[in-house]
């Protein structure tokens, strides 16, 4: 069979063989303005795909923390929360501290990055709410910075304050750096064994483990939109449209899901699933678990005695 | 035709409906004898991902009857364990999307769904999955997550995940869409192999080229929904004015087929 080519295909509007008037030749000389409210977020959405990429290339390092069956790390770090919920005092907890940087260094984490991951958000959230209990006010004591006075009383910072808000700032920060720990040197899919195997009932561990996988599909998909959207957009978009945007993707989001959720589901029943799942055997606790266990008693015990001794 | 005493499917003037108003069946009718290699061409939207569908039992006929290893294949029946557990072995489907398919968190643990469901000891299940993983030359992706493959990487772990399972009959639906040239070589290699082994084929498609190596048989839906031809390859391609009716091809559109 032959192909022809000779006769027209579809009748071209004559407005697509006219060229557009592009660009001003004078080059860009037009009002630059900064990206608006939806391209922040969106971006904010690859950017959560990219750190949990990153996470996932960290989890993958051969360090000390990635060495330990996922469910002995699990119930170790945790008893370490519980060491640190019973401090009481800031040495006390920067011991523990100490000890969560010591273990991001030996599991190869960049120790800048594993800082900056804690202290950039304990300011914001721990630091405001406790900024009121600092002041003499709320916690009568020394005064250290004098700020004025209130109905003949002088008000200020008082070092009983300063120390209560140290010792919940450096609680939470401790506590934060633990589970930063094991959300880092832990695979997702690890993380999801080792609940699995510490009783969480299974149906609801893989409810959670779909809805993170196809959360980044769906990602993707209003990315995709989003990009699509702006190689489309000339002149600047409105909040308006903005806003338009949002909700006609937000409804086209929902319909894949919905479509989605039919396939898998019709892809589960097709390899016969039948409302049970069966899981493959996790790896069993060996010598570096033993190990691990007894070395992490001796700080607990240490941490919990330096902790009395300062008391 | 496939002799009578070789079918292993067949389905018997089927009518199905979504939401009981758009047709995607219309009275079809099939004969899927064991051994074959069957290609379901025709338009996008003319029903061919439904009726595979119903052949792995996922959608039922409103009206019209399916038969599978002589048995007939209802919701009713499928709801009994023993059953469900029979055809579902013998049966695999290889979704078109296989983001569909890789839903586990890890490509291990999805290619091991399978075998897990049907009740197979973990042990056997273990062998099994490192197997499919060596033939399909997917090892290194063991312990990745699915939203760390490719586009191809997920369709191999989708049909590594089909493949544990050891069906008779696999049905594989727009099996080369989407697929760079050199994975839709590859899968079409796997194809002819799974065939050689034994295996019955049924795919839908609308690739013209590849025809001649992945099915002997075809069967040609019309956009009305109904199968308007079956016949050998060479039949069906030499027929232009059938593939022109059904609008598979476009009247300028080349065949390779001198």
């Amino acid at each position: 069979m032959t192909a022809h080519t000779s006769a027209p295909v579809t009748a071209t509007p004559r407005w697509l063989v006219t060229g557009e008037i592009g660009l001003c030749p004078c080059s860009s000389i037009g009002r630059r303005r900064k990206g608006s409210y939806l391209a922040k977020t969106i971006d904010g959405a690859a950017g959560v795909v990219r750190q949990a990429l990153f996470a996932d290339d960290l989890a993958k390092e051969r360090g000390l923390l990635q060495r330990i069956e996922p469910r002995v790390k699990v119930v170790s770090l945790l008893a370490l929360l519980v060491v640190t919920a019973l401090q009481r005092t800031v040495p006390g907890l920067l011991a523990v501290y100490a000890v969560a940087l010591a273990l991001a260094a030996l599991s190869r984490i960049p120790v800048g990055f594993f800082v900056k991951r804690v202290w950039l958000f304990i300011p914001i959230f721990t630091g405001i709410v406790v900024l009121p209990a600092t002041l003499s006010v709320v916690t009568p004591g020394h005064v250290v910075l004098p700020l004025g006075s209130c109905f003949g009383h002088r008000v200020g910072v008082t070092s009983q304050g300063l120390r209560g808000a140290g010792l919940i700032v450096t609680r939470v920060a401790t506590s934060v750096s633990l589970v930063v720990l094991l959300t880092l040197t832990t695979s997702w899919s690890r993380l999801l064994a080792a609940l699995r195997a510490l009783l969480v009932p299974r149906m609801f561990v893989m409810v959670l483990a779909m809805a993170y996988r196809y959360l980044f599909l769906l990602l993707g998909s209003v990315q995709e939109m989003y990009v699509a959207r702006t190689a489309r957009t000339v002149a600047r978009a409105d909040a308006r449209g903005g806003r338009r945007f949002v909700a006609a993707s937000a409804g086209a989001v929902f319909g894949k899901a919905t479509t989605l959720a039919d396939e898998v589901h019709q892809a589960m029943v097709a390899r016969g699933y039948r409302g049970e799942i069966r899981v493959l055997r996790v790896r069993r606790p060996g010598w570096t678990e033993l190990v691990w266990v007894v070395t992490m008693t001796v700080v607990a015990v240490s941490v919990i005695g330096l902790d009395r001794a300062l008391r | 035709m496939p002799c009578a005493d070789e079918i292993i499917l067949s389905v018997h003037d089927l009518v199905h409906r979504y939401l009981d108003r758009y047709t995607a069946l219309d009275g079809v009718s099939l004969d899927i004898g064991r051994g074959e290699k069957v290609a379901l061409l025709g338009a996008n939207g003319c029903g061919k991902s439904t009726l595979l569908k119903v052949l792995d039992g996922l959608l039922f006929a409103d009206t019209g009857t399916y038969e599978a290893f002589g048995e007939k294949v209802t919701e009713d029946a499928l709801e009994d364990e023993q059953f469900s557990r029979a055809f579902r072995s013998r049966v695999g489907f290889v979704f078109q999307n296989a983001d569909a398919m890789v839903f586990s968190p890890t490509v291990r643990e999805e290619i091991a769904f399978g075998p897990l469901t049907m009740g197979l000891d973990t042990d056997v299940v273990e062998q099994r999955v490192v197997d499919t993983l060596a033939m399909l030359d997917i090892a290194a992706l063991a312990d990745r997550a699915p939203y760390q493959l490719s586009g191809g990487q997920k369709k191999r772990v989708a049909i590594a995940s089909v493949l544990v399972m050891n069906p008779e009959v696999l049905l594989f639906d727009e099996p080369t869409a989407a697929l760079d040239p050199r994975t839709q070589q590859w899968l079409i290699e796997l194809m002819v192999e799974l065939h050689h082994a034994g295996k019955t084929i049924v795919l839908a498609t609308h690739d013209l080229d590849t025809l001649e190596v992945i099915a002997d048989r075809c069967a040609v839906m019309s956009e009305e929904h109904q199968i308007v031809r079956t016949g050998t390859v060479g039949e069906v391609l030499d027929d232009r004015r059938l593939l022109l009716d059904v609008n598979l091809i476009h009247e300028r559109s080349p065949l390779r087929r001198a």
